[in-house]
């Protein structure tokens, strides 16, 4: 027999399956479960009722020809009606219902009516009140399992890994969603780059002291052979990006630059940039505040007072540093300096000598650029105080994002 | 740059504009401002003091007893040691409460048992330079009572401009510049300066030869009865508001006029100079010059010199020579006021890493006109404090400079264009009359006469005067407009493609791989370099990388990761790094060839001896690469083992992924090589169970897309059924699937190895690859009978690769 779960309504097997109704003389009745009282079902079972009908079965069938098999149903059948009120339950009402009605072949003709009808009587009443039985027992079950007991709401979910993406490319990505909605290109460059991009083209000729300020990395060539640098900036897309693409155009440019500075909480030598340029028709400064104000509206979701103040740039004329009013206080805190003005990107109209070294005629178009520094940005956005952890790879910074 | 407050007030009335208000002026129309700091601000509560009596100390011979009138109440006892203190002295007195530099509070005090309610300062003790002798002995006409600040006009501020935002504006490289910005903002005048020469004598011009281009003007003016004397005091404190050390009133004016009209210049002793005169001359090779500072210098022909007939005394633009320098006993001066070359001067400065307050201007390429007018200030500032002074000879003024005024072209409507803003042609030629610039107002433009000063090289097109009208009329007054343009999507170009790829890439791999992206540098360490045996093949390398051995750049983004694993592991069990990158190959010629690339590394605990045999960081990786293939829409990749594997990989356990239809590797995927990991600290408690993989983008980019098709959902029930094949250890699995599938002729649907066994019962050198395989037909339901034939031609199968299926 199957393993069932031991409860005080558990079945055994065969009666609750169709074999069932099988007669099997030579079986002993069925062991039963005695159940307890208060856990009967509501619509219980109607014992007095299905004994009467037995006991009418037995008085019809005492009529019936003597036999071998009819002295042995009828001792059968009187030893279910012998059982005491506990006893008889419907399970064994349901095989006493099932031997009369097995037996049919012994009982005379002309009572074959009676019988059958008594005992399909039985049959139905017992079967009903399994039935019921099953089902109680099934809500019972359910209740069991909804009852919960021992449950701790605290216990921790499963722990299941997560992966995650580098901050910077998180705060790139948003930015990038944002000027692309606007319509704006993404342009990308090499990191290594030739001097004409990163200088010459950019209006920082060869004795430019702007070049001092910018702590080259310049690449080992041979001599004569056309100078290469780590790019000091992403400005030198600009000129690439006028090469390739017919004004009017607008584009953002984030990348790697690198400056030979020495390491410290705040330096980096090699950090994060995203250069903007558009090109157009009667582009003018106030194409660029407006953009300006409408990137730092993506970045940090209000508006937020900025102030253009004269900065130099060789490949910029007018340019600026733009500042943005702190946006974590209000009279002054350790973020701006206590001078509730954050200075976050050097921008400007585009000289006409860049323009012009990317093959645009600057009596014809004009343009703004400007150059965001993302590695600052996503400091001040995670509020990051070592700019070393950006790029320094330990999975303690990395997870948290 | 320190710019002093009332520096700047000798030059414009800023009666009303406070420190902070300069401060805000320039930093919105000028230059970028650092910091605002009083100047010495316990001058304040010094007060001036008068020495009414003078004692000896009772018990004490070098000290001295004062009664000390303050202008109120009684006078103070103070204990003084000061040699000079005597009766009559106006003094300045530090009263109790009062803290010196040097956070040094004044407490009342005994000293040898007599009180002490002060104390009576020196100048250093007031950070007034070094004079230490005795007490400051001030002027006899100041006012008892006052503060010192007051009483010597003293309270000052120090402006701090940033040197980066002024690297284009020559003439801003001294007070009268800074001075002329604030008279065209605030709309005040510029006092007027006199700075021609006073009448000279009629002894011979002081002989000079210039023998180079790149010295444009050399001005030389011998000065008669001049002495090294201490400066006044108006001069010492605005020298030390900005920074400078006063030294003697010869050193101290050549100073000031530099600091003041921005034109550095040199004092020889004119006794020191031969009578042969200056020679102004490029360097030769291996010549040397011991600079002021002491220090021997290595020249080099690109150097300019000043020199004493044949021997150099002067470095030009940059700093004097020791032998030549003025000393207390100089009475006839030589003064030189020349006009450089800036980049020469930048280059040689830069080389011997020596910035002087010279070389900084000279570098940003100083107006010529400026020498006369340098020396006529230096000479008349002199006379002012010795008037016996006089101009032994007329200057010699050599050279062959070229005036830098000149004339540009503005329209009006180009300006308004560009600032986008509405400002008239009258307004404009306002500004820029403030500024300086002379505007002749014509028709269609404007006619700008820009002044020698600003003609250098800041001012030479049309949009540097749209910026001057801008920062005067200020960029906050312009305002804000949006960008208007037609609505087309950027072009869906191979940059275009990548970023998209470069997304889903990084999305899928942060997403269900569960890897955190990394972004490292792109130099990589010879350290590195070396223990992965790289270091004779060629990479990209800096000239001046920031320390030994960090010079070169990475070829390939693999090995930033590799660097990583140790460190990390000795956090977690498990490192799931990837980044995506650049790596550059040089090439021979011109830019090196640039690869994208996306690097994964995986590390963690050595694998269980019955773990499963796919879970080990190998597999996983390859799983890993399958996957982001598939999720890319992109054919699925075909695996073999690597033929030329990476040094970082295991040379017997890489493998390469290709992707049918493209050319190039998609993918290696390899087990980190023991020797590497050991190198790289992978070892001990750290041992790991490690792979690597490299993606290559530009291949993805050109692989093609897998061509997604419907196909109907099977009518029919599968049947399942398991196979084990005993085999050769060397049979590859590979072949065994294309068994399995031919066997199945047409029915296999799904085919799975669940396991790789050896030993047990298997004979030696033989593996044991167990499958799910599930049999599918679209006509009808599979019997037992299919099952049964399917194992038959499964068993022959397993024989001709010189196996067996395994009935146990």
């Amino acid at each position: 027999m199957t393993a069932r779960p031991s409860g005080p309504f558990s079945f055994p097997e065969s009666c609750l399956s169709s074999e069932c109704s099988s007669l099997d003389l030579t079986h002993r009745p069925t062991p039963v479960v005695p159940l307890v009282a208060h856990e009967f079902p509501p619509m219980s079972f109607d014992c007095q009722a299905a004994r009467r009908l037995l006991d009418e079965i037995l008085t019809a069938l005492a009529h019936a020809p003597a036999s071998d098999e009819t002295r042995a149903l009828l001792e059968r059948l009187g030893s279910f009606s012998a059982l005491s009120e506990t006893q008889f339950t419907a399970a064994a009402a349901l095989e006493t219902a099932g031997l009369a009605l097995g037996s049919m072949r012994l009982v005379p003709k002309e009572q074959r009516g009676l019988v059958g009808g008594k005992a399909n009587a039985l049959k139905n009443v017992a079967e009903a009140a399994l039935a019921a039985e099953k089902q109680h027992a099934e809500e019972q079950r359910l209740a069991r399992e909804r009852a919960g007991t021992g449950f701790d709401a605290t216990l921790p979910p499963a722990p299941l890994a997560h992966g995650s993406l580098h901050p910077l490319t998180q705060v790139t990505r948003e930015l990038e969603d944002l000027f692309t909605s606007m319509g704006w290109t993404i342009l990308d460059g090499p990191e290594v780059e030739t001097e004409f991009y990163n200088f010459d083209a950019l209006n920082i000729p060869g004795d430019h002291p702007a070049r001092d300020t910018m702590d080259t990395f310049w690449v080992d060539t041979a001599p004569g052979a056309p100078r290469l640098v780590m790019r000091t900036h992403t400005s030198p897309v600009q000129v690439r990006a006028m090469q390739r693409l017919k004004p009017p155009f607008r584009a953002i440019v984030p990348g790697k630059v690198f400056r030979n500075e020495a390491l410290d909480a705040s330096h980096e030598h090699t950090f994060h940039q995203m250069e903007g340029l558009v090109v157009g028709r009667d582009i003018s400064v106030g194409h660029l505040i407006g953009s300006m104000k409408t990137l730092l509206r993506g970045v940090f979701g209000r508006d937020i007072e900025i102030r253009l103040r004269p900065g130099y740039f060789p490949f910029v004329e007018p340019g600026f540093e733009l500042d943005a009013r702190c946006p974590f206080c209000k009279d002054g805190c350790s973020v701006c300096k206590r001078s509730t003005w954050i200075e976050l990107l050097p921008c400007g109209m585009v000289h006409p000598n860049v323009l012009r070294a990317g093959g645009i005629d600057p009596e014809q178009w004009t343009g703004f650029a400007f150059g965001l520094g993302l590695s600052r940005l996503v400091m001040l956005r995670y509020r990051i105080d070592d700019i070393r952890n950006l790029l320094g790879g330990d999975l303690r910074f990395l997870e948290q994002f | 740059m320190k710019i002093s407050y009332r520096w700047l007030a000798r030059h414009v009335d800023l009666s009303g504009v406070d420190p902070q208000s300069v401060r805000a002026e320039l930093t919105l129309s000028t230059a970028e401002v650092e910091g605002l700091e009083p100047f010495l601000p316990h001058l304040a509560d010094v007060t001036v003091g008068h020495v009414l009596q003078r004692e000896k100390h009772p018990d004490a011979d070098k000290l001295s007893l004062c009664k000390v009138d303050l202008g109120q109440g009684e006078p103070l006892q103070i204990v003084c040691g000061a040699p000079n203190v005597r009766a009559g002295l106006k003094v300045a007195v530090a009263t109790v409460g009062t803290t010196l530099p040097g956070d040094f509070r004044i407490k009342k005090s005994k000293i040898r048992g007599v009180e002490s309610n002060g104390m009576i300062c020196s100048e250093r003790e007031l950070g007034l330079g070094d004079e230490h002798g005795g007490i400051w002995e001030l002027p006899s006409e100041v006012v008892i009572g006052q503060s010192v600040a007051r009483a010597l006009d003293a309270q000052d501020w120090v402006i701090e401009i940033d040197n980066k935002s002024v690297t284009h504006r020559p003439d801003l490289w001294g007070h009268r510049g800074i001075a002329a910005e604030l008279a065209a903002i605030l709309r005040r005048p510029l006092r007027p300066l006199d700075t021609s020469l006073p009448a000279a004598g009629s002894a011979a011009p002081f002989p000079v030869r210039v023998e180079t281009q790149l010295c444009s003007r050399y001005l030389a003016l011998e000065i008669d009865g001049a002495r090294a004397t201490r400066s006044p005091f108006w001069l010492r404190s605005l020298l030390l508001a900005v920074g400078q050390r006063p030294i003697d009133l010869l050193v101290d004016l050549s100073n000031f006029v530099m600091l003041d009209l921005g034109q550095p210049n040199h004092l020889f002793d004119r006794h020191r100079i031969g009578a042969s005169g200056i020679v102004v001359r490029a360097a030769r090779a291996d010549e040397r010059l011991t600079t002021l500072d002491g220090l021997e210098r290595k020249l080099e022909p690109s150097d300019l010199l000043i020199c004493d007939g044949p021997e150099p005394v002067a470095l030009a633009g940059i700093m004097g020579g020791a032998a030549s320098k003025v000393t207390e006993d100089t009475s006839q001066l030589l003064l030189e006021v020349a006009s450089f070359h800036a980049a020469t001067v930048r280059r040689t400065s830069s080389r011997l890493g020596l910035r002087t307050d010279a070389s900084a201007r000279f570098e940003k390429s100083l107006d010529p006109a400026l020498p006369p007018q340098a020396a006529g200030h230096f000479v008349r500032l002199l006379q002012s404090e010795q008037p016996e002074v006089r101009v032994a000879a007329p200057p010699t003024d050599v050279g062959t400079w070229k005036d830098t005024s000149k004339i540009v072209q503005v329209r009006g409507t180009r300006i308004r264009q560009l600032l986008g803003a509405e400002i008239s042609d009258d307004a404009i030629a306002d500004i820029l009359r403030r500024l300086g610039f002379g505007v002749d107002l014509e028709r269609e433009c404007m006619s700008v006469r820009v002044p020698s000063n600003r003609g250098t090289k800041d001012i030479g097109i049309e949009q540097d005067l749209v910026e001057e009208v801008g920062r005067i009329h200020r960029y906050g007054n312009i305002p804000e407009r949006e960008l208007i343009g037609a609505l087309v999507p950027p072009p869906r170009d191979e940059r275009w493609a990548r970023r998209q790829l470069v997304r889903r890439i990084e999305d899928r791999l942060a997403g269900s791989a569960r890897f955190h992206q990394q972004i490292s540098y792109s130099f990589v360490p010879d350290t590195t370099v070396e223990r992965l045996g790289l270091s004779d093949v060629a990479h990209v390398a800096v000239r001046n990388p920031i320390q030994q051995g960090a010079a070169r750049v990475r070829r390939s983004v693999v090995p930033s990761l590799i660097a990583l694993l140790a460190s990390n592991r000795r956090w977690r069990e498990e490192v799931r790094l990837f980044e995506v990158g650049k790596g550059y190959e040089p090439r021979a010629a011109g830019e090196p060839l640039e690869r994208h690339e996306v690097a994964l590394a995986l590390a963690r605990t050595p694998r269980k001896g019955d773990a499963r045999f796919d879970d080990n960081a190998l597999s996983l990786l390859q799983g890993i690469v399958d996957d982001v293939v598939r999720s890319l829409g992109l054919v699925e990749c075909t695996w073999s083992k690597a033929r030329a594997p990476s040094t970082w990989a295991h040379p017997g356990r890489a493998v390469h992924a290709c992707i049918e239809g493209c050319d190039g590797i998609a993918a290696e995927v390899a087990v980190l090589e023991p020797g590497v990991a050991r190198a790289f600290g992978l070892v001990g408690e750290l041992e790991s169970d490690a792979a690597l993989a490299c993606l290559s983008i530009d291949t993805l980019l050109v692989a093609p897309q897998r061509a997604t098709r419907y196909s109907a959902l099977p009518q029919f029930p599968a049947t399942r059924v398991d196979v084990a094949l005993a085999l050769p250890e060397d049979k590859p699995a590979a072949e065994v699937r294309a068994a399995l599938e031919r066997a199945g002729k047409g029915l296999v649907s799904a085919l799975e190895l669940f396991d790789v066994f050896k030993g047990g019962q298997l004979a030696a050198g033989t593996k044991s690859l167990a499958w799910h395989v599930v049999l599918q037909a679209s006509d009808r339901t599979l019997g037992e009978a299919d099952v049964k034939k399917f194992l038959e031609r499964v068993e022959r199968e397993a024989t001709a690769l010189g196996g067996q299926l395994r009935r146990d």
